[in-house]
């Protein structure tokens, strides 16, 4: 059974096993919950059967019961689809035919006009809040997908025309004057006023709210016309011109706002080897690296063979720098003084001109660092930590001591 | 989502609720629209809108000699655009059988174009003569070729994306606004005349 045919078996079964329920409703114009009735006065509503008349009561919805005024062929049959405003003039015609009948004592009459006058509020208040509803979400959903301006435009007529007819209706309505002519009928004075104008500055808000987004679509719907204009125009004009090059407008005195639009930055971040939070992850990465990496498959060059020739070639011989010839002097002196302490930076104020005094300490580290196997005790003065966390030490000098083998 | 839009933002892209969603809604909270505008005039940047606020980009805040340099090639980059975009949105108005065009968040279907080029000799040639443009050149000559290249050039400077990889549909990106409101702005500032296209479509006053 295919989903809209389950749809209707459910229907018509609720109909059926609730009969009871809807034809109290439909006669009596209303039937009150209780615990009994609970669950099956919820199921009518869900399937729109009923809707709610108060707090704990509920009522046959307009169309059913138009339907079954139809079926049975009732008086009170009416055409749905005429002007909404032809039924507010109904609505005064039966008040004023209940007046009478009040004033003139005519119980039985009194309540038919009254079932009359309540099945017309009722069907008003459906009416209007179905149409709300309905249009408001017609519109919401950007009155469907279609094609071409054309479309677009009898759609915006279409809703317009609805619109108007809504406006027209809550208009005519008149909530005061309504009210002020069943002032001394408390019972349709509460009718009007609980089932009908209270609900009036809802609908009225649902109508705004249409009316907010018609203006937006209206407004769009120009913009959409614009810019095919503005695309088929400027088609046409590039087919007629096609060496046209647009002005710079990038080169004017004061550029256009339109233009300001930075250039594209390229953004590239290295990961930090000594970051030993991402050591695993680096790691893993590296692993993934081919072996056979772009360089390693590079073709390799021929290399071009030297010429060898028999002629002895020139010896040339390079001279120590300078640096290397006061060092060697100064462990020299370090040396020949065992057992001693001394002071480069001290050495170099004496002895060494020529090398600033922040090379000399870092060539004579370096070469003690080198020479670690020897009998060379190094202490390194540091400067006071100004910034204790960055990862620098500053040698201020260095002291270096030769042990003696000898006894 | 600050870090990222960020950087979008400084690799000169265009958030919307196409390209990304996310960000998009994050922009549109005028408070974190704030923070981020504030974090680029840090680097001279600021947050921009498109005229209908479909999208966001950066632009600079004050425009010095350094920004004009800049200004200069994003500029030259949109004269190279401006042919092609034109030719491809006019080229969908009739592929799409419809007289209006493209608007941000509209969907292509490359099944579907195809289909209607296939079918429409005018419309075959019209796509082959992209050739012409520089960066649409293309050693297979056949329609799915061609399309291929259109759609994924236009992908690559950011007018559409890829919504759908395996049904190849595409949606149109916020950044059409801008180039919509650049094409008004030319026509308008260099009186170009558009009346031949006037005649072909023609709106009366709705309400």
């Amino acid at each position: 059974m295919s989903q809209a045919a389950a749809g209707i078996d459910r229907l018509f079964k609720a109909l059926a096993n609730h009969s009871e329920l809807i034809a109290e409703a439909y006669l009596q114009g209303v039937v009150y919950q209780d615990i009994d009735n609970q669950r099956a006065l919820n199921q009518l509503r869900q399937l729109k059967v009923l809707v709610k008349h108060n707090e704990d009561s509920y009522r046959v919805s307009g169309r059913l019961s138009q339907f079954i005024d139809h079926a049975l062929s009732s008086d009170r049959v009416r055409r749905l689809d005429t002007d909404l405003a032809s039924w507010i003039e109904t609505l005064e015609q039966q008040i004023s035919l209940y007046q009478d009948a009040w004033n003139e004592n005519r119980q039985d009459d009194c309540d038919n006009y009254f079932a009359e006058i309540e099945r017309l509020v009722f069907d008003l208040a459906d009416t209007l809040e179905e149409n709300t509803r309905y249009l408001l979400m017609l519109v919401n959903s950007r009155f469907a997908n279609v094609r071409t301006v054309a479309e677009k435009q009898k759609q915006n007529a279409f809703y317009i025309s609805r619109l108007e007819k809504l406006v027209n209706a809550i208009s005519s309505l008149q909530p005061e004057f309504l009210l002020e002519i069943v002032e001394e009928q408390p019972i349709v004075y509460e009718l009007l006023e609980q089932h009908l104008i209270r609900l009036l500055p809802k609908y009225q808000q649902r109508l705004q709210d249409i009316l907010d987004k018609l203006k937006v679509f209206l407004f769009e719907l120009r913009q959409i016309e614009m810019r095919a204009q503005l695309v088929q125009g400027f088609a046409f004009f590039l087919r007629q011109n096609p060496g046209y090059q647009t002005r710079d407008w990038s080169e004017a005195d004061s550029i256009p706002e339109i233009w300001n639009q930075i250039r594209p930055l390229q953004l590239q971040a290295y990961a930090d080897p000594l970051d030993h939070a991402l050591e695993d992850e680096l790691i893993e990465i590296a692993q993934k690296i081919k072996t056979d990496s772009e360089a390693l498959l590079a073709k390799q060059k021929n290399r071009s063979i030297n010429v060898v020739t028999l002629a002895s070639q020139e010896k040339q011989q390079l001279d120590i720098p300078l640096y290397r010839k006061q060092l060697r002097i100064f462990l020299q002196y370090v040396r020949s003084n065992s057992n001693k302490t001394i002071s480069a930076l001290a050495f170099k104020q004496a002895f060494v001109a020529n090398i600033e005094p922040d090379i000399w300490l870092a060539c004579v580290l370096n070469e003690c660092l080198r020479r670690s196997n020897q009998n060379l005790q190094m202490e390194l003065r540091h400067r006071e930590q100004e910034n204790v966390f960055n990862g620098n030490q500053k040698i201020t000098d260095i002291l270096l001591r030769h042990r003696s083998t000898q006894p | 989502m600050f870090e990222n839009i960020i950087k979008q933002l400084l690799q000169g892209e265009f958030i919307c609720e196409i390209s990304d969603e996310s960000a998009f809604q994050f922009l549109q909270d005028a408070g974190q629209a704030n923070t981020v505008d504030e974090f680029l005039s840090r680097l001279g940047y600021r947050l921009a809108k498109t005229q209908n606020e479909l999208a966001f980009y950066a632009a600079y805040q004050h425009i010095d000699h350094s920004a004009r340099t800049d200004i200069r090639k994003t500029f030259q980059q949109f004269r190279i655009e401006l042919y092609p975009v034109v030719e491809w949105l006019d080229m969908m108005m009739a592929c799409l059988n419809q007289d209006n065009s493209l608007s941000p968040g509209d969907t292509l279907s490359f099944s579907s174009l195809m289909q209607a080029i296939e079918q429409n000799q005018a419309l075959a040639d019209r796509l082959l003569s992209f050739a012409k443009f520089k960066d649409f050149a293309s050693s297979d000559d056949s329609i799915k070729a061609r399309l291929e290249k259109l759609l994924s050039m236009l992908n690559k400077w950011g007018y559409l994306k890829l919504a759908n990889r395996d049904m190849l549909i595409y949606q149109v990106t916020g950044k059409l606004d801008y180039f919509y409101h650049a094409l008004q702005f030319i026509q308008e500032h260099e009186q170009i005349s558009i009346e031949q296209a006037e005649d072909d479509v023609i709106q009366e006053s709705l309400l």
